[in-house]
């Protein structure tokens, strides 16, 4: 249980700046998440937390503790790789049991706790197998079983589930989740799926080229998202954002799309967003736009629609699609104050 | 095109036995020398013959076991600062750039130095330091070439373990050193063993460092060999019994660590 915090941290090659004065704080026994593209920094700020890169400026704190000149071995961490980095040359038993190794903890000690810990995790039978022998799902959950033998003070989780098939990912997520929770050590997890930082998060941080974007709770950000990149970023499908003016209730996009609105002031120069679940169609026969596209989700589908020269997503029931189909013509409404305002210049929300 | 593709496996066959034989027929005739007795040796064509033992006995008796024994105490402690250094320098080159990237091949430059350059140093450097009645000269000399191929030779295989294994060790408790002790170390073991026994051969063969740098009287097994050229003329049948003993072991071992050979040599490109 500690609080970890990021102050000014910097980290910097030479003239390239990978991580630009960051403020970040995770509160204890939270499970925070830092979300992002590739190469936004999330990555080199975990690795900093760790004690595998050097800080250039900045201090990161662990429990009130300055721990930039730390080693690894003494910040009281404990971490999952992406690909797990189980010692080959030892069975699974053993590589539970290896942090133990360090503490000076008797082999017998070390080995009946590893045991344990591999029963909770449900590999009590594979004890005995070398890494190579397990599938991809066990092999995760032994570098799990090392990380949680050891009660850190931090856990801290670098992709973890990237190298697993869709299915397992979202079982082990929630398994995840679920230590963490029952352990209730503060966790900090780093990804580039949005819905994995979504799902698991009591705290996400979204980070662009080096600085965070937003923070908050996943349903804040997903609801209140503070630019147009955040906007963009988290929510599946993607977010349907246009340039163009308000007039009169209703939208204009530079492409000649047409979307109708409830009470939005008029406005020469706008970015409007718009989520796909939040775009309301309805069939129309001279409608501004045109169904192109269906892809069916089953109980939902989703609808490609050209309107004028921009290319919009909506997410409809599938049992609309009689009247909804390739091909149909189509008005666009937003639900009632279900959309996103964003300055055309700068891309930051505008509180409407 | 199967009579295209036959062809093309034939002239492969032939060009392996080819090679086969060129690499096994000396060591063939020198193991039949080694038992023809001083007569048949002036008929060279002489395939079948009662073998006969008296080469072997002389050779015993002229003490090539001890030769062979000290070129073998020279051989491993060498081999044994050798590889206990060379694997650190390699990781070191290999984790961090040790050098800078040129260092990879670069430390090779150590074998194109002639070894007539360094002998006269080592051996005036010997005798002021009044060791040179001991091995400490010989196997400075053997350090110098046995070192520097047996650090290169590993560089491969530390290539191969990935860094995030040495990462989770460090963030798992352990030291740095503890980190390559523990877990990168097991994981090259293999290639240590193979550049174990190539550095061994190295040393093994290594002809002139001995003849010059070797305690007087004690001498190594390249040395104790060409003592058969006598100024009476030359003992063949001798010297290809002491040419067996010293080649045999080698070509052994060498069969074991086959594999390892080449991905060594091959800086870590082949893998098996």
């Amino acid at each position: 249980m500690a609080e970890v915090r990021f102050n000014k941290v910097r980290k910097q090659y030479g003239s390239s700046v990978i991580v630009d004065d960051v403020d970040i704080e995770f509160p204890s026994g939270s499970l925070t998440v830092l979300v992002g593209p590739s190469g936004c920094g999330k990555s080199t700020s975990l690795r900093m937390l760790a004690g595998l890169e050097e800080v250039t400026s900045g201090e990161i704190t662990i429990d009130g503790r300055v721990v930039n000149a730390l080693e690894p071995k003494d910040r009281d961490v404990a971490m999952v790789f992406q690909n797990y980095a189980l010692y080959p040359h030892l069975s699974v038993l053993e590589n539970i049991a290896f942090p133990l190794r360090a503490t000076k903890t008797p082999r017998a000690d070390a080995l009946h706790r590893a045991q344990g810990v591999a029963d909770s995790l449900g590999l009590g039978a594979l004890t005995g197998r070398k890494p190579k022998d397990l599938s991809g799902g066990q092999q995760q959950r032994v570098a799990i079983g090392r990380a949680i033998i050891r009660q850190p003070s931090v856990f801290l989780f670098d992709e973890p589930l990237s190298n697993l098939d869709a299915k397992l990912r979202v079982e082990t997520r929630f398994e995840l989740m679920q230590i963490q929770r029952r352990l209730g050590i503060t966790a900090v997890y780093v990804t580039h799926d949005q819905e994995e930082a979504m799902t698991m998060s009591d705290r996400m941080v979204v980070m662009e080229n080096g600085r965070v974007a937003q923070t908050g709770p996943p349903a804040e950000i997903y609801a209140r998202p503070n630019s147009v990149f955040v906007a963009t970023f988290v929510g599946s499908p993607k977010m349907n954002v246009l340039g163009g003016s308000v007039l009169d209730q209703v939208f204009h996009s530079k492409g000649g799309a047409i979307i109708s609105t409830a009470g939005i002031a008029s406005r020469e120069a706008v970015t409007f967003g718009v989520r796909p679940d939040d775009l309301q169609v309805s069939p129309a026969a001279s409608g501004g736009g045109t169904v192109v596209l269906v892809e069916l989700l089953g109980p939902r589908a989703i609808l490609h629609i050209d309107a004028g020269s921009d290319r919009l997503t909506s997410v409809v029931d599938a049992d609309r699609l009689g009247e909804l189909g390739q091909g149909a013509t189509v008005d666009l409404r937003v639900r009632v104050h279900a959309e996103h305002l964003f300055d055309p210049t700068s891309g930051f929300r505008l509180d409407a | 095109m199967t009579k295209g593709v036959n062809a093309l496996a034939a002239a492969r066959i032939l060009l392996l036995s080819a090679a086969a034989v060129v690499v096994a027929f000396p060591l063939l005739w020198v193991a039949i020398a080694s038992l023809k007795s001083p007569a048949q040796l002036n008929d060279p064509g002489l395939i079948l013959f009662l073998p006969n033992l008296e080469n072997w006995a002389r050779v015993l008796e002229a003490g090539i076991l001890n030769a062979a024994g000290r070129s073998a105490f020279v051989a491993t402690v060498t081999v044994a600062f050798s590889v206990v250094a060379g694997s650190m320098g390699a990781y070191a080159i290999s984790a961090y750039k040790a050098g800078g990237s040129a260092t990879r091949f670069g430390i090779l430059a150590a074998q194109v130095l002639p070894p007539a350059v360094l002998v006269f140093p080592f051996l005036t450097m010997a005798y002021a330091l009044n060791i040179n009645n001991t091995y400490v000269p010989i196997i400075f000399a053997h350090l110098s070439f046995v070192l520097p191929v047996i650090t290169w030779f590993l560089i491969g295989f530390f290539d191969a373990v990935p860094r995030s294994l040495e990462e989770q060790a460090r963030v798992d408790g352990f030291s740095r050193f503890a980190a390559f002790r523990l877990v990168v170390l097991p994981q090259v073991l293999p290639g240590i063993g193979a550049a174990a026994i190539f550095g061994f051969t190295l040393s093994w063969n290594d002809m002139f460092y001995g003849l010059i740098l070797a305690p007087p009287r004690e001498t190594i097994l390249p040395v104790a060999i060409s003592a058969f050229n006598t100024f009476r003329g030359v003992e063949l049948g001798a010297m290809s019994a002491a040419i067996i003993i010293a080649v045999v072991p080698v070509v052994i071992a060498s069969f074991f660590i086959q594999r390892r050979l080449v991905q060594g040599i091959s800086g870590g490109a082949v893998k098996f």
